[in-house]
């Protein structure tokens, strides 16, 4: 039996988190939970995930700072980054930093989790 | 009693008073802090239950028909709401329905008091989106209370629901500044579904004693910026009156753009009113046109100093407008060459001069801008 993938969720809403929480472990994923930036980075150092979504604008370190500190630290985990903030620069930004998609809150759920299993089979 | 034992006497009622009240505030706090804690336990459970449902809408957890009355449960319910898009939220759309939570929320605000009650109704309403409470948000645009009023506008321009468009419009004219100014906001949201309510709205009620409505109106005209609506709204220009209604037009056809816009507004450089002849120079740069430039150039020799910077900020922006500039360094007007060196500081051009200059690349406009700058006066 193959081991389940695990993924990071990283958000300071906790809507967000019990939803995604939910929808991910219903598919068979292992998740956790990070409150806020700093917590998500600690995390993410342990290098045992293999997908992480991050909220843009989280208490602590911004979404973009924790994939900067993750590659910084030689740490390369794919990243969908969660966000209400629309502006292109965000999103532009996210991308250039290695985010491997955007998706605006609020979110159409099952579109999400497409992204996330195409992620976790790439 | 002797005085001091009468002092002792009252300062010992006054401690033990201290202590009491400090004493009923410390459990107050508490009892409020562990109500908080026990609301927002119910709520992480009520969220737990309501993701289920929405990850797998088969899913059968039961859902108490009571939960209707706990605010922890209407809370999870719009925290859900304002986390999802797309039809899932019938999902959450069926289960409002199923539980009554709109009705319960639109009698608290039809009751009489207590006034955070029926605030919180109207939040709710508000946030919950849902179409039902449509028509008791339009019934309480008329209550007594500004924020439910706005909070009643809110909900319904998250629904889009556009017949309450004309309602909210309605009252503009009746709305202190602060609920008009969030009307407006509600009304921007609705786009180009709002316009020509707008169009119509201005036509019949401008001019007629007070205009602060006719204004806001006019200005969401402007922050929706759509196109169609900048002729007609251009034509009211010599219709209106009030110098305010024309300088909020002109404002706002800035923002709308288009070249129906552009003729209108360059016609108002000559208006006889500096401040109609500053707002349209500043218009004109905001949309950007070059057929305005020739006139901008004129103005830059206008007697008022806002029409002049105004002027020279909108050339500064406009394609063809920095050569303009450059030229106007060399008018006889010693007012137009300071504007158009400001303005072209202020773009950046001073900075590209001397780093051209630096590099032995100046050009004979860069050089006359450098002098001018420096010593005032041109090189040859």
């Amino acid at each position: 039996m193959s081991q389940a993938r695990k993924v990071l969720v990283a958000d300071d809403s906790e809507a967000v988190t019990t939803l995604l929480v939910t929808a991910l472990e219903m598919a068979g994923y292992e998740v956790t939970i990070a409150k806020n930036g700093n917590e998500a980075y600690e995390m993410g150092k342990t290098g045992e995930f293999d997908l992480a979504l991050l909220d843009h604008l989280m208490p602590g370190l911004l979404g973009i700072e924790v994939i900067a500190k993750w590659q910084a630290d030689g740490l390369e985990i794919p990243v969908i980054m969660l966000s209400g903030v629309d502006d292109e620069r965000t999103i532009v930004d996210s991308l250039d930093l290695g985010a491997v998609d955007f998706v605006r809150k609020p979110f159409r759920l099952p579109e999400l989790m497409a992204r996330i299993r195409q992620r976790l089979r790439d | 009693m002797n005085g001091t034992q009468i002092a002792l006497l009252a300062v010992g009622i006054v401690f033990v008073v201290d202590v009491v009240l400090l004493f009923g505030l410390i459990t107050l706090k508490t009892v409020h802090r562990r109500r908080m804690e026990r609301h927002d336990r119910r709520r992480s459970a009520y969220l737990g239950v309501l993701s289920r449902r929405m990850a797998f809408p088969l899913h059968t957890d039961y859902i108490d028909p009571k939960v209707v009355s706990d605010g922890a449960f209407l809370d999870a319910v719009i925290d859900l709401r304002n986390t999802m898009a797309g039809p899932e939220i019938e999902t959450l759309a069926g289960i409002i329905d199923r539980y009554g939570l709109v009705k319960r929320q639109a009698a608290h605000l039809r009751s009489r008091f207590p006034l955070g009650r029926r605030l919180r109704a109207a939040v709710s309403l508000a946030e919950m989106g849902d179409e039902s409470s449509a028509p008791v948000l339009i019934e309480y645009l008329n209550d007594r209370e500004p924020e439910i009023r706005i909070q009643c506008a809110r909900g319904l321009g998250r629904m889009q629901h556009t017949p309450a468009i004309d309602a909210i419009i309605d009252r503009f004219g009746e709305e202190s500044p602060w609920v008009r100014s969030r009307f407006a906001d509600t009304l921007v949201g609705f786009g180009a579904g709002a316009v020509w309510s707008l169009l119509a709205y201005i036509r019949v009620n401008h001019d007629h004693g007070e205009n602060e409505g006719v204004i806001e109106a006019i200005r969401v005209l402007g922050t929706i910026g759509e196109r169609d609506i900048g002729p007609p709204l251009s034509e009211l220009l010599s219709v209106f009156q009030d110098p305010e209604l024309k300088i909020a037009t002109i404002d706002a056809l800035g923002y709308i753009g288009g070249p129906l816009a552009v003729t209108p507004l360059i016609g108002f450089l000559d208006a006889d009113d500096w401040r109609l002849r500053a707002k349209a120079a500043h218009s004109l740069g905001e949309i950007g046109d070059p057929l305005a430039n020739p006139s901008l150039r004129t103005s830059l020799e206008d007697d008022n100093w806002w029409v002049r910077r105004n002027s020279a900020a909108a050339l500064a922006g406009i394609s063809g407008g920095v050569e303009l500039l450059h030229e106007a360094l060399h008018a006889g007007d010693m007012f137009a060459r300071d504007a158009a060196a400001e303005a072209l500081a202020d773009c950046g051009e001073l900075g590209k001069a001397r780093e051209r200059q630096e590099r032995g690349q100046a050009t004979v406009a860069d050089l006359q801008l450098l002098s001018f700058m420096t010593e005032d006066v041109l090189v040859p």
